[in-house]
């Protein structure tokens, strides 16, 4: 399972890998921001995106919404994590097709929580 | 009070209502042209009180802008204090991301050789450096804030008609402030930049 993970601080970064290889996840790849990961989702082989929603550049809403435009793209499970915690925004990412949304500051268990259920209600499960 | 604006407003008054009391006169008679005149008389009351508010705010704002390019401190912040604020804010951002790694590394390093029960510890310890994405995302705000501010003050000072285009000598009232911990960028003055430095100081002194 090949993970990319996106957010502009870098520490951010490091902590989810970190707790995506605790989970064992060995293969994570970083993004800074909409406008880095999209390419290379293009290019890439990655079966699962998390996104912050908060990013210079091609903020974490707009990368979702290419992603969803995009038919190769469209069916892959993205989780949003992030410190944007008014409801209208969470329903804006809902209705943007988000497939999880994780609120910082979070928790292991919870991340670990929300990817499981996205996986076990993928299509192909 | 000042009473002057009050004087002014009580003759108004009373012209309005000669011109109020001379249109019910007009309208009793039938007489339209009077009417009419007794109208265009009271619009030109309050032209005249409409003109004299506007007088005195463009006095008024003129003074206060007057005011604000002699004073050198406004000008110290757009120049000198706001961009130091934001480089500030900067280096607070740096020094955290700097921190959070430095403690994921020890952790990184920590984790092959520990028990399940400490590893565990040990994540939430990870997890706990996610501080520095929340505070740096605030800072981050602050900076554009600051961002906006100097810009706003140096359209206020160019609008103020400032001479000093070129920077005002810094910091001439009061006791200077502590400086804090040396900003890279900023002029630190006679900062030392690290702990050799420092000793090599105090050695110089007999220490």
């Amino acid at each position: 399972m090949n993970f990319l993970v996106v957010d502009d601080f870098s520490t951010m970064r490091r902590i989810i890998k970190n707790l995506l290889n605790d989970l064992g996840y060995a293969n994570v790849t970083e993004a800074d921001d909409g406008n880095t990961a999209l390419p290379m989702l293009k290019q890439g082989n990655f079966d699962f995106l998390i996104t912050d929603w908060n990013m210079p550049g091609m903020p974490g809403l707009e990368l979702l919404k290419q992603v969803r435009a995009d038919s190769r793209l469209a069916k892959m499970p993205v989780l949003m994590l992030t410190a944007e915690a008014k409801r209208e925004q969470i329903v804006e990412a809902a209705q943007a097709g988000v497939n999880g949304y994780v609120i910082k500051p979070f928790t292991a268990a919870v991340l670990k929580e929300k990817i499981d259920k996205i996986l076990a209600t993928r299509p192909g499960a | 009070m000042d009473p002057q604006p009050m004087t002014q407003q009580a003759q108004s008054m009373s012209a309005y209502a000669m011109w109020v009391a001379e249109m019910a006169r007009a309208l009793a008679v039938d007489d339209e042209s009077a009417f009419n005149s007794a109208l265009n008389g009271f619009d030109a009351v309050r032209d005249t009180r409409v003109l004299t508010e506007v007088r005195k705010v463009t006095f008024d704002l003129q003074q206060a802008l007057e005011r604000f390019s002699r004073d050198s401190r406004l000008a110290e912040l757009a120049h000198h204090q706001v961009p130091d604020a934001r480089a500030r804010l900067a280096h607070v951002l740096r020094l955290t991301d700097d921190a959070a790694h430095r403690t994921m590394d020890l952790i990184e390093q920590c984790i092959p050789l520990v028990d399940e029960q400490v590893r565990a510890k040990l994540n939430d310890v990870l997890l706990a450096q996610e501080y520095q994405d929340l505070s740096g995302q605030i800072v981050r705000s602050v900076m554009q804030l600051i961002d906006e501010l100097e810009v706003a003050l140096q359209d206020l000072l160019r609008i103020a008609g400032s001479q000093s285009d070129a920077p005002p000598a810094r910091g001439n009232a009061g006791p200077a402030p502590l400086a804090g911990p040396a900003i890279p960028g900023l002029d630190n003055g006679n900062a030392l930049s690290g702990q050799q430095d420092v000793d090599a100081l105090l050695s110089t002194l007999g220490m």
